[in-house]
């Protein structure tokens, strides 16, 4: 076989299979366009957040201090601290809906019917005596105040569990902070000599929170979404372009007509792992341009590195693709086990919710998978700045797996050719 | 001696235990016309398949130009011009894109591919505007012309057309004949796959009628004719054909067979009934269909045809064939 003569074959027949998708519409959208799809909706719903976003709470409070109540005899309505705690909640940035009383699921109104139709995840109630019982106003028969604790009950959402859980802690840290701000100001109040040692009591151990630095600068959500979605090209533009690449040229018969040419499978193979490597490629860049235009992602740039890992992933879908494409009767069945797998596997691999957060055998899972990988790989060196070092164990794994399913698919492949 | 462009010497094909072609043997001289008949399921198929060299053999040889198509695979491909039954295009490309990609897997290119195009684009009578349309715009007939084209574009010495005018209206039947008609003068070897009979007779100079992975037949059209010693065939169109009308023909002296066909040119089911002296039971006959409450519609003696042969030779036509697969 002359070799100038074999690479004229495969240049020809990646530039044709481009051009299939390029000239269809269809193809188009779900080989280039669905992740972009997918990136616009969620970059436009979450992506200019910052982590420690609490606008998206949305909490109910009770304000009973309002009420009269009895205090040593007489009648008292002070609800000057229950104000100052709303108006406090209100400043730090949750969504903060009043009501006049908690209710149950029945009475519109109430917090209580508002947490049943998901209106709010948590509910806090006020007691009637939160000013009184914290401005020390009960007192003794000999006029000293009687230490009277109040209680501060929060309703939650049970039918969304991960939703009341964000929402608990949130307000948590949040009444955590209006209570060292009361006791600074009671603190403030005791005799100078006291005040030290009513500080370290009250504050045994004093804690500081900030997010460490990881980027050098200040990180947003769309900054990890962006690099995460080219986990997303590899399934919908590798994966679902090589299983349909040799099955499609089989059912209309053009793989035949291919083959009865001097032509040898091997160079059929070749020139659609080349179309399917500038397609993924070209969905990266799409993707990428995206992030950075539409939503101003802010990324870090080693492009060698991040041609190597697109690469190394691409290989592993390909291979996957090849599998289905070879193992497929028609076009149809490798589109339907195409859209099969890659639909719940894009939930797998950390492009759009961290991995954390799903159940012990969905992590395993989800970590086995090369596009996790590569989703890792590419927000360590996109979003994090990290130096190559610091994803060689990732580009270890995608080009370990790359090469076992790449080889699989070459043999399926071979065998395929008998079914002709 | 005449040069041999194709030679299958015993070549059988299984799978599993259905033997698709049992033992076949065919010579095909250079430059012959040669027809390849039967039913669907007869074995054309996969004894073209073999032809192409994308399906092995289980026993036997094969051997395109002299050369051994497992011993030698590219160099028969070379030699090989194949135009599928199926139209076998890019939909997405125009005419000359669909014939620029063959040629280059046929290894033409530069000026050679632009004008070994330019002259194959003749040949398909597209105009221009026609030839930057996609595919997917063209004709049943357009698309047949192009996907015969692509076969021709590496001037193959040897061509194997698969059913090339299924599907065809006459008119565009008749330009396709033309056209191998042409590639046959200029000294190509064909062998021409196809259930049409009276297409085989147009065409060929010698036909192999297969069945059940057989060939029950094989020589010139003409000598096969003359073989079975008939001198015609009366074909009648009746209201409608029923089990009683077919026994009442079967029963009248003098028929050989009798069976039913669909002419394919008037969409209509005709009788057809073989005998050696039609005009003596032509009155009988008439009699016979009357005597069951038929009206007949027309009356035709013609001379025996391929199909004929076919039915001498299995007892069975090719419509019933096709029906049942």
């Amino acid at each position: 076989m002359k070799p100038k003569r074999t690479i004229h074959q495969v240049f020809a027949i990646a530039k044709t299979d481009f051009l299939g998708i390029t000239r269809n519409r269809t193809a188009i959208f779900f080989t280039l366009l669905f992740p972009l799809f997918f990136l616009i909706i969620i970059g436009f719903t979450f992506g200019s957040q910052s982590t420690g976003e609490t606008s998206r709470i949305h909490a109910g409070i009770v304000n009973l201090d309002e009420k009269m109540v009895d205090v040593n005899g007489t009648v008292s309505q002070n609800n000057t601290i229950g104000d100052a705690f709303v108006q406090a909640l209100k400043d730090t940035n949750f969504t903060v809906y009043e009501y006049g009383a908690y209710g149950d699921k029945d009475s519109n109104g109430t917090a209580a019917y508002d947490i049943s139709r998901g209106q709010i995840k948590i509910a806090i109630v006020i007691p009637e005596n939160f000013t009184e019982a914290l401005s020390f106003q009960y007192i003794d028969s000999l006029g000293m105040p009687i230490p009277t604790k109040i209680k501060l009950d929060l309703y939650t959402d049970p039918s969304d569990p991960t939703g009341s859980i964000i929402a608990q802690q949130s307000i948590l840290g949040f009444i955590s902070g209006f209570i060292k701000h009361y006791q600074e100001i009671a603190i403030n109040q005791l005799p100078e000599s006291f005040q030290d040692y009513a500080e370290v009591l009250a504050n045994p151990v004093t804690i500081s929170t900030s997010e460490a630095d990881v980027s050098g600068r200040q990180l947003r959500w769309i900054d990890y979404l962006v690099p995460g979605t080219l986990g997303l090209v590899l399934l919908w533009s590798g994966l679902n372009h090589a299983s349909v690449a040799i099955a499609g040229e089989r059912t209309k018969g053009t793989f035949q007509r291919m083959v009865i040419a001097p032509v040898s499978p091997i160079t059929v193979l070749a020139g659609k792992v080349i179309s399917c490597l500038a397609i993924v490629y070209l969905s990266a860049i799409i993707m990428l341009a995206t992030g950075i235009l539409l939503f101003q992602a802010n990324l870090y740039w080693n492009i060698p590195a991040i041609v190597l890992s697109i690469f190394l992933g691409a290989l592993s879908s390909i291979g996957i693709g090849l599998i289905i494409s070879s193992l497929a009767k028609n076009v149809e069945a490798a589109d339907a086990i195409t859209v099969l797998i890659s639909v719940p596997l894009q939930f797998f691999i950390g492009a759009f919710f961290p991995l954390s957060i799903m159940p012990e055998p969905a992590q395993i899972f989800g970590e086995a998978l090369p596009f996790t990988k590569l989703v890792y790989a590419m927000q360590d060196i996109m979003t994090k700045n990290l130096p190559f070092e610091a994803v060689i164990p990732e580009i270890l794994y995608m080009s370990i797996s790359g090469v076992i399913l790449f080889t699989l698919g070459i043999i399926t492949y071979r065998l395929s050719l008998k079914r002709l | 001696m005449n040069l041999s462009d194709i030679e299958v010497d015993s070549v059988t094909k299984r799978f599993g235990d259905i033997v698709a072609v049992d033992s076949v043997s065919i010579n095909v001289a250079r430059g012959e016309l040669f027809g390849l008949l039967g039913p669907n399921g007869a074995g054309k198929s996969t004894l073209t398949k073999m032809l192409c060299g994308i399906m092995s053999p289980t026993s036997g040889a094969i051997k395109v130009g002299g050369y051994n198509i497992h011993k030698n695979p590219m160099k028969v491909k070379e030699l090989l011009g194949v135009v599928p039954q199926d139209i076998v295009l890019y939909d997405y490309l125009n005419a000359r894109e669909n014939l620029a990609f063959f040629g280059k897997l046929y290894g033409l290119s530069g000026d050679k591919l632009r004008n070994r195009t330019e002259e194959l684009l003749k040949i398909t009578q597209l105009d221009e505007k026609a030839v930057k349309r996609h595919i997917s715009t063209y004709s049943g007939g357009m698309k047949r012309r192009v996907n015969i084209a692509v076969a021709l574009l590496h001037e193959p010495q040897v061509m194997l057309l698969d059913e090339p005018t299924v599907g065809l209206d006459p008119k565009n039947k008749l330009a396709l004949w033309k056209i191998i008609k042409t590639l046959h003068k200029e000294g190509k070897t064909i062998v021409l796959t196809t259930h049409m009979m009276d297409e085989a007779e147009e065409l060929c100079n010698q036909v192999a009628i297969m069945d059940k992975g057989n060939i029950i037949a094989l020589g010139n059209p003409r000598q096969l004719i003359k073989k079975v010693k008939m001198e015609n065939t009366i074909t009648v169109v009746p209201t409608k054909i029923t089990p009683k009308l077919m026994e009442v023909v079967k029963k009248v002296s003098g028929v050989k067979k009798s069976y039913k066909a669909y002419d394919e040119n008037e969409k209509i089911e005709t009788l057809k009934i073989i005998t050696e002296r039609a005009e003596d039971i032509l009155p009988d006959i008439v009699s016979g269909i009357s005597s069951v409450g038929i009206k007949i519609l027309s009356v035709e003696l013609s001379r025996v045809t391929l199909e004929d042969v076919f039915i001498l030779l299995t007892g069975r036509s090719l419509t019933e064939e096709e029906e049942q697969s």
